[in-house]
């Protein structure tokens, strides 16, 4: 089975958890692993059964090159925050701060020699078949989806909350008790609820659950105990500007 | 049945004599708030007054993530990989609990047998312990505030000790090897009992029964509480979690990236999530957040006929535990007063 591995405009951080699992040696004797462009800038895009695509579409480049892999590609899985929901560099989306302004602002007068834009996910301009999420993804997650793939099948999403497993942690809920601003109960599981096993809040780094993350419950939730508006939108939008609605939602319980 | 006393003094010693019997959990403080059941590695851990636990003691007969089978697909041949599951001690359940737990038996014992359930039950000694209701109790409006079966041995608090009553045949033998730390019961044991029992049932905040509610829920399906509570939930599923009597799973295959070999797995889930509904072919019987909302007060208020009682035990986990402050209680009365019912003291 023929797969790529493909880097749009991310931190390498997805391709470098695939590339350091420890079976890799399994993982390359099972596929034949035609690009994978950490490892080497050599591969050239041809047609593979599944291509895994990280990062977002924050350059015209990179749209000519997902369109492309994704026309060489049987199966194509967005890997990571970046290419599921646009990452934290689309963070800028739900500020409504336009390309030109933030250029300006971080690299003032410079000539770049690419065409930039504020950042999005995949599946604005292609068709993703599996998402598989993370910031970066897990291990057991990647052997899973690998090799589901390997034995001609496919991978089970996840579509619930941090919180699932946080509570088959058996960890105390910090939301509840301490008030801290908790992102678990609107992003995918998958990591074991990692963060909140040390006491620390959920930041939302998976992502939000497909299309049930309820970002107005949970804004409610923040309210009630005195968060202010200005400090929950920003810390959901980190992960999550990009999710349908989410401004709305927090406006709708803070008012405009 | 037959009743034990044991002594402030001994109390220590009984911890120590029933971690004889195998590997002993029992609630303990695992933060600022809340208590959990965890392995006892020292007794001055445990924790005699608690009101709940974070996580029911369905974890030690469905653990929260557990591996079923490995399977070859090559041959189609599976292999068990349970083992043999050690005797276990289980200290400190409430009233509740236990009945939670007998309501599980009627679904994996009875209705279904599943010998994963099946082995970890035999496995496991349960002592009860009393309890004092805290407002998110309502136990006692489930008739699930006193049990008569379902345990070993159950410790009524004394204020110099605990009454004991013993519940099963492995109670009498833990009882028979140990008589030198038990006393007998003396009259003013049994008046310090009545007297216990008279202030718990006083500090209950409701009186009345819920028995008509499976059916006052069927009627009021229309209720427009519906939609503003289902509004305010998160569809997190810390109700069903931290529910003793919630019972769904979901079951999974993970092949390895051999593509020789794999395992089952099987987790707890909950009909808070969207893909609880959704079945071959894309149809979800659950389809929007409020479908799934009514789903749990419906599957909870449901009796449980074996027993008699609703498959809610009244332990007010999934109120005390919801991060979006839903109050599971409050709703059903206010449901039963969309009809005009109103049980005493109610307000
Ligand atoms: S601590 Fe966070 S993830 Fe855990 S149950 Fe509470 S809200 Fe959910
Ligand atoms: S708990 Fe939240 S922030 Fe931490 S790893 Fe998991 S999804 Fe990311
Ligand atoms: S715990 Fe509360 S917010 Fe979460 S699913 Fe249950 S009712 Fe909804
Ligand atoms: S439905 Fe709520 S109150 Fe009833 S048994 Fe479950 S967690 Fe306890
Ligand atoms: S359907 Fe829901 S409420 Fe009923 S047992 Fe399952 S998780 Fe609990």
């Amino acid at each position: 089975m023929k797969i790529g591995i493909h880097g749009l405009t991310s931190c390498y951080g997805c391709q470098l958890s695939m590339a350091v699992v420890k079976r890799i040696l399994d993982v390359s004797e099972k596929f034949d692993i035609k690009y994978f462009y950490m490892l080497s800038s050599a591969g050239k895009i041809e047609h593979v059964d599944v291509a895994f695509v990280e990062g977002s579409v924050s350059t015209d480049e990179d749209e000519k090159e997902l369109r492309m892999i994704r026309e060489n590609a049987d199966v194509l899985v967005a890997i990571g925050s970046c290419a599921i929901h646009g990452g934290v560099q689309s963070i800028l989306f739900s500020e409504g701060i336009g390309y030109e302004e933030a250029f300006k602002t971080v690299y003032g007068d410079k000539k770049m020699d690419y065409n930039g834009r504020i950042a999005q996910p995949l599946d604005k301009f292609v068709k993703v078949d599996y998402r598989l999420p993370g910031c970066p993804p897990e291990e057991e997650e990647i052997m899973y989806y690998l090799a589901t793939f390997a034995i001609g099948s496919w991978p089970e999403e996840k579509d619930y909350p941090v919180c699932a497993e946080c509570r088959r942690a058996g960890n105390p809920c910090i939301l509840i008790e301490k008030g801290e601003p908790c992102l678990g109960p609107v992003t995918v599981a998958g990591c074991d609820a990692r963060c909140i096993k040390y006491g620390i809040p959920c930041i939302g780094c998976r992502g939000p659950v497909s299309d049930v993350s309820w970002f107005d419950s949970l804004a409610m939730s923040f309210r009630d105990r005195g968060m202010d508006k200005e400090y929950v939108k920003k810390r959901m939008a980190i992960f999550a500007s990009r999710y349908e609605g989410l401004n709305e939602m927090i406006d709708k319980i803070y008012g405009d | 049945m037959r009743y034990l006393k044991l002594g402030s003094r001994n109390i220590d010693e009984f911890l120590g004599r029933i971690s004889n019997y195998g590997d002993l959990y029992a609630p303990q403080k695992i933060s600022e708030k809340f208590y959990d059941y965890r392995k006892v590695e020292d007794i001055s851990q445990v924790e005699f007054n608690y009101n709940r636990t974070i996580t029911p003691a369905k974890k030690y007969f469905i653990p929260p993530k557990h591996e079923m089978f490995e399977f070859d697909m090559e041959t189609g041949e599976y292999t068990e990989t349970m083992g043999d599951v050690k005797p276990f001690v289980l200290f400190g359940l409430h009233a509740c609990s236990i009945v939670a737990l007998r309501i599980l038996d009627g679904v994996y014992l009875n209705e279904y047998p599943d010998k994963y359930y099946a082995a970890r039950r035999k496995a496991g000694i349960i002592i009860g312990i009393s309890c004092l209701p805290d407002e998110y109790c309502f136990c006692n409006l489930r008739r699930t505030d006193f049990v008569d079966i379902g345990f070993d041995l159950f410790l009524h608090e004394l204020p110099d000790g605990y009454l004991i009553r013993v519940g099963s045949e492995r109670g009498h033998e833990i009882v028979d090897e140990n008589m030198d730390i038990f006393e007998e019961v003396s009259n003013d044991d049994i008046e310090n009992f009545k007297k216990f029992e008279k202030k718990r049932h006083e500090m209950f905040k409701y009186e009345g029964s819920f028995d008509n509610l499976r059916y006052i829920l069927e009627l009021t399906e229309n209720s427009p509480l519906w939609d503003e509570e289902s509004e305010k939930c998160l569809g997190c599923g810390n109700c069903t979690m931290t529910c003793p009597t919630c019972r769904c799973y979901d079951v999974q295959d993970l092949p390895d990236i051999d593509g020789k070999h794999g395992k089952r797995i099987r987790f707890w889930d909950s009909c808070q999530f969207r893909s609880h509904g959704l079945v071959a072919g894309g149809h979800n019987f659950r389809e929007t957040k409020k479908d799934r909302f009514i789903n749990r007060y419906v599957c909870k208020n449901a009796y449980f006929y074996p027993l008699g009682t609703s498959y809610c035990v009244g332990c007010g986990n999934c109120t005390y535990f919801c991060p979006a402050g839903i109050d599971f209680l409050k709703n059903l009365i206010k449901i039963r007063d969309v009809v005009g019912e109103v049980a005493h003291g109610e307000q």
